[in-house]
């Protein structure tokens, strides 16, 4: 049964991982994430995190989509023959062997880390709480794994920091051209 | 106890809080009509049965017999779909909500009237009741008209403002019982004096004004706002597909008057009576969840609407500093003592 569930959400999550990628209209591309974001969230609830699968719901499905659906109303993306011309520049000839090249370099290169690395040292990587997950994994982040977990959230601050500077320097140089 | 025993006794209790919830809704619409009458000194609804009690009934048959119109250049499939997912979260979140302690009958423990007993029943909550917002802008955006689109692009700019002050608030509570089970929230708050509207009262006050923001009410309702957007995200929706906005609205507003008294007023448990039975605890939940379900009546009927820069000014500039500053307090408050 769980086999089972395990294999059709997996089969969900490519096929709308797919969808993303290759829907034309931008409305699309969302509702295919956002079902492929479900299907992840099944497949860690079957794995046992329950945790993990209520984070992916809420943060992704509940907050990030909607800021992405935000910004398609906003511009008022997806109704049908206003494609705009630079999306179809983006895809020629020579810049989609480009994206290939890349993407099997980039998939060589993580074939051979994970060959490097070996086996996972399973049994080692499960918290100690077990069955109680929550205390179990906060134990975890906030204890032997507090170092990476502060130095995501600096990562994460920055670039919230440089997106900020990036937006705000581009509104200054409209003024200034246009004075 | 055998499988299908307890298959059986968590159908009963399925059937049980699920029928609740979609007559709470059904009778809600009837409350506000009677207390919006009531409070402009007119009678109401009175013709259908007695006091007008089979209201909802006679509307529900009136929407299903209603034609449904679908606006020309509407995207069809997610124009049927939205209804739907407006009404749905609501309808699970319900699920975890614990309304009474174990039921002991002839000896015999059934167990909380509860569906689930999650480890992560906050979470759950969380994450389900933020997708009730898809139904509102899926539906505003596919109904291809300026005045939807306006109502959903408020929405969603509201809802995400507002989720971030109920989160923050919430954990406040999360961190005073210390756990995300909401049984365990509950038994954290035996008797009055340990309920956490007196513990959080900063959170408690601010969890209140987001759950109107999250329900898309009145003082709040600006996605359907009808002196600028005719019906905000539901213009273009007629018959059952309308009423589906609105059984959605009022079961979030149940789900929200019943997550308010499991957080700050200690669930089932019954004011100066510790040890009451299961039937007097269930009593005692329904009659608080009641006073919440009331206030948001009162507040619709009493105060005008904001305008739609306040709340975001209150829900960036107060709420989310305020939350943020009383969570820190109670965490350090709870280490050290």
């Amino acid at each position: 049964m769980a086999d089972a569930l395990f294999y059709v959400m997996a089969v969900a999550a490519v096929l709308a991982a797919l969808g993303v990628v290759l829907a034309k209209n931008p409305m699309q591309c969302v509702l295919s994430l956002l079902v492929s974001f479900f299907a992840l969230a099944v497949i860690y609830l079957l794995a046992g995190f329950q945790f993990l699968a209520a984070a992916q719901i809420l943060v992704y499905a509940g907050a990030i989509m909607v800021l992405f659906l935000f910004v398609i109303m906003l511009l008022n993306l997806g109704s049908p023959g206003t494609e705009d011309p630079t999306d179809v520049r983006m895809f020629s000839r020579a810049n989609a062997t480009l994206m290939v090249v890349v993407a099997a370099a980039i998939l060589f290169v993580l074939a051979l880390a994970i060959r490097r690395a070996g086996p996972m040292p399973v049994e080692n990587s499960l918290p100690e709480g077990g069955l109680d997950p929550i205390p179990g994994l906060a134990g975890e982040m906030f204890g032997r794994y507090l170092l990476p977990f502060e130095a995501i959230s600096v990562l994460l601050l920055a670039t919230a920091v440089a997106v900020v500077v990036l937006a705000k320097r581009d509104r200054r140089a409209n003024e200034e051209s246009k004075a | 106890m055998s499988t299908w025993e307890g298959f059986l006794i968590a159908l009963v209790k399925t059937v049980v809080i699920f029928g609740t919830v979609v007559q709470v809704a059904a009778l809600m619409t009837l409350a506000e009509r009677k207390f919006s009458a009531w409070m402009q000194y007119r009678i109401g609804p009175n013709r259908v049965g007695p006091f007008g009690l089979l209201q909802p009934l006679a509307d529900g048959v009136k929407f299903i017999f209603k034609e449904e119109l679908t606006p020309d250049g509407a995207n069809k499939w997610l124009f049927r779909a939205a209804p739907i997912l407006a009404a749905l979260p609501a309808m699970m979140t319900i699920a975890v909500i614990p309304f009474t302690p174990d039921i002991v009958i002839g000896g015999r423990n059934f167990g909380s009237l509860a569906v689930a007993d999650l480890d992560v029943g906050i979470l759950y909550i969380l994450a389900l009741g933020g997708l009730a917002i898809y139904g509102v802008i899926l539906g505003g955006w596919a109904s291809n008209s300026k005045y939807s689109l306006m109502g959903s692009l408020r929405a969603s700019a509201q809802m995400i403002s507002y989720e971030l002050t109920l989160i923050l608030t919430i954990l406040a509570v999360v961190v005073m019982s210390g756990s995300l089970n909401l049984r365990e929230i509950v038994e954290s708050q035996p008797t009055v004096g340990h309920w956490h509207i007196w513990t959080q009262p900063l959170a408690f006050v601010m969890f209140v004004v987001a759950t109107f923001a999250e329900t898309n009410r009145h003082p709040f309702d600006f996605s359907e706002c009808e002196p600028e957007l005719v019906g905000g995200f539901h213009t273009e929706y007629s018959a059952m597909k309308w009423a589906m906005f609105y059984i959605g609205e009022y079961s979030a507003m149940t789900m929200m008057a019943c997550l308010t008294v499991v957080l700050f007023l200690g669930g089932w448990s019954v004011p100066f009576w510790e040890s009451a039975p299961w039937f007097v605890c269930l009593a005692a939940f329904l009659a608080k969840t009641s006073v919440f379900l009331f206030l948001f009546l009162w507040v619709r009927w009493s105060l005008p609407r904001f305008r739609f820069d306040q709340l975001m000014r209150l829900g960036w500039k107060v709420f989310l500093p305020l939350a943020l500053i009383n969570l820190l307090v109670t965490g350090a408050l709870v280490s050290l003592f």
